[in-house]
């Protein structure tokens, strides 16, 4: 090897690129490329066959993709709001408690500390139709005598779903947006207070235009989150009943695994990316101009 | 414009009593500075009186109206914090405006007043920036303005000038006496600052660890000191205060040097009484290089050694030796000194005072 002596820096980084190249770029141009032939699972020679653009042709007019990427986006903008105003209100009420504000911060966080699947196991349990709690207590309570079909009828099952994902991450606003409260300067309220302001008013022109940018970071995060739901979907509901809560990677995973059809997979894959992007970038615009609105040195 | 009146007001939190029932009437326009050393409870009395602290007892009276119960905004009050607390997200124009924007008014009349402080406080040029974009000084100047477009029945100062440097500081000042010249009303300045309180106030509140220990005009508190904390913490440089006992017409010190008893405090004291004797740095001077004003009375002359002197330009602090202690002194005509030279001093004991040593308390009157 004479005349070729790469300098230490490169030498020692040499490894991790190596790996990362293995791991990721491989298999991401891989999926790219393979999203342009109809590779099936089953028939390895198709990986080698290249069809241009039908794959994407396909997915575009195919029904069931487009509503499977709306209910993605309806879902997002549901689970999205909610969990933006459940987790505004914990904030806010922890952030008044003046004991034990430790212990609810931990407290608050539990639901993160599930795994999704788990979630979906325990939300499709409470939900059942016979043995669920939910339809035990409202029963009890006298609300209802029916047993309510909550993941059998599609809406209730998508209401079902909602509820779930909020639960399990309203703990991210609360958590991030309880900062943001933390971080903001008391006296601008008390000079709120001494100019006038009701409490309601004091919230709506001082503290929420403070916690705004917390509020959309929460936002990104979850916006990529929801756009990627998968876990709970697939326990609670499978897309069912009749693919009526199918969302784009419940049926991006039916296609490439069940149907084995993983070059149309990977197109719908690398579509549905578009939607995150798109949402990131939306997020990231609004954060942006909410810190700059509040004159945020971070 | 409004007159403010405090009735035995106490603030305690939890156990720990913080203001001790202090009684206090502000007269209508009047500038009153609460002044004293950090944690002496001037800033939570203001607090209470702008309704931001809850009381624990007595009464608060604005205008003739019992305000205890009233949330800040019922008050009619405006305050300028120290960190002047501007809105980030508005402009100067919204920050101005934005108490004008909660009431109602309506956009002209509003127009108008942000104006009228804008024009008064120079930030014509600023209304459009975000605070963020302003120096210290322009974002106390809003803040100013801010209290002033209300049009309020009394200014609550918090403070308004300790984040300021030294320079910026002695300029708002005199900003802040122009503006109570021209809106002519109630202020309450709350200051650590002594100096700002001497030059701003009609009269000043010295407060010490929750107890109001005198009110008075400048002038008062300045020249007859009502306790020996108001005497030592009201002028700079600080009055000379040293212990000594009464004996035989003399006041001994504790290291045997003596003065003459001032002869104003011949009846009141008894020999054996343990007191505090203060004196002014310019009533203490380098004989024919002080304050003399040829008028004196009661000039006792001593040499003493010379321990230090600082040079300020416009006059010299000369340090004389005196029973073991440094004895502050001003000399207006500067001449020459070195430590260890000896000096003539004089004591103008006519202007001296004396406290007894027990109460704390002036054996003036």
């Amino acid at each position: 090897m004479k005349g070729f002596k790469p300098s230490a820096p490169i030498l020692l980084l040499l490894p991790a690129f190596v790996v990362l190249a293995a791991v990721v770029l491989v298999p991401l141009l891989l999926s790219l490329y393979s999203s342009f032939t109809p590779f099936r699972l089953t028939r390895p020679e198709t990986f080698f066959v290249l069809i241009g653009f039908r794959n994407y042709i396909s997915i575009l007019s195919n029904p069931d993709f487009w509503w499977a990427f709306g209910r993605t986006v309806l879902l997002l903008t549901i689970a999205l709001n909610l969990e933006m105003l459940l987790g505004l209100g914990l904030a806010m009420l922890v952030e008044k408690a003046t004991r034990g504000q430790r212990i609810l911060r931990t407290l608050m966080m539990f639901p993160m500390m599930f795994s999704p699947i788990l979630v979906g196991f325990q939300f499709k349990f409470m939900f059942n139709d016979n043995i669920g709690l939910v339809n035990n207590a409202l029963q009890s309570l006298g609300i209802t005598q029916d047993a309510i079909p909550w993941l059998i009828e599609s809406h209730l099952a998508f209401t079902a779903i909602t509820i779930a994902e909020v639960w399990s991450s309203t703990s991210i606003f609360a958590i991030l947006i309880l900062a943001g409260l933390l971080a903001m300067p008391k006296e601008p309220i008390e000079a709120a207070r001494v100019d006038g302001c009701t409490p309601w008013q004091t919230f709506r022109y001082v503290t929420w235009p403070f916690v705004m940018p917390f509020a959309y970071i929460a936002m990104t995060i979850r916006s990529l989150d929801v756009a990627r739901a998968y876990d709970i979907v697939k326990i609670m509901t499978d897309g069912g009943p009749a693919g009526r809560t199918e969302l784009l990677w419940t049926l991006v995973g039916r296609t490439a695994y069940s149907d084995a059809r993983m070059g149309l997979a990977n197109a719908m894959a690398y579509f549905s990316i578009l939607l995150s992007i798109a949402f990131t970038v939306y997020f990231y615009n609004k954060l942006a101009a909410a810190r700059a609105q509040i004159g945020a040195e971070w | 414009m409004a007159t403010v009146s405090l009735k035995r007001l106490t603030k305690r939190y939890g156990n720990m009593e913080i203001v001790h029932g202090i009684d206090l009437d502000i007269a209508d326009r009047e500038f009153i500075a609460l002044v004293g050393p950090s944690g002496c409870g001037k800033s939570t009395t203001l607090r209470m009186i702008a309704g931001l602290e809850d009381i624990s007892g007595g009464n608060i009276d604005i205008g003739g109206r019992v305000v205890n119960d009233l949330p800040p905004r019922s008050r009619n009050i405006s305050m300028v914090f120290q960190s002047y607390a501007l809105y980030p997200h508005m402009t100067v124009r919204e920050n101005l405006g934005f108490s004008l924007k909660i009431a109602g008014a309506a956009k002209d009349d509003m127009d108008r007043r942000v104006a009228e402080a804008s024009a008064i406080l120079g930030l014509d040029e600023l209304l459009e920036r975000r605070p963020s974009q302003l120096s210290g000084g322009q974002r106390q100047r809003v803040a100013m303005g801010r209290a002033i477009v209300r049009d309020p029945d009394v200014f609550l100062f918090d403070e308004p000038l300790s984040n300021l440097d030294a320079k910026l500081r002695t300029q708002m000042r005199t900003e802040i006496k122009k503006l109570h010249a021209k809106v002519k009303s109630t202020v309450i300045y709350v200051t650590h600052d002594q100096v700002e309180a001497m030059t701003l106030a009609d009269r000043i509140v010295i407060m010490r660890s929750g107890y109001i220990e005198q009110v008075g005009t400048p002038d008062e508190v300045f020249s007859r000191p009502a306790t020996r904390f108001v005497a030592g913490f009201i002028g700079s440089p600080p009055m000379n205060l040293h212990e000594a006992t009464v004996s035989d017409g003399r006041l001994v010190f504790s290291r045997g040097d003596s003065l003459p008893l001032p002869g104003q405090f011949k009846s009141k004291t008894a020999a054996g009484d343990k007191v505090v004797f203060g004196i002014r740095p310019d009533d203490f001077y380098p004989t024919g290089h002080g304050l003399s004003s040829g008028g004196e009375t009661e000039v006792h002359r001593l040499d003493l050694p010379v321990s230090i002197t600082e040079p300020l330009g416009n006059e010299t602090l000369v340090f004389a030796e005196f029973n073991g202690a440094d004895w502050v002194s001003r000399m207006l005509n500067p001449k020459p000194l070195k430590a260890g030279d000896r000096i003539g001093m004089s004591f103008d004991l006519s202007r001296a005072h004396l406290f007894s040593a027990e109460t704390g308390k002036s054996l003036r009157n």
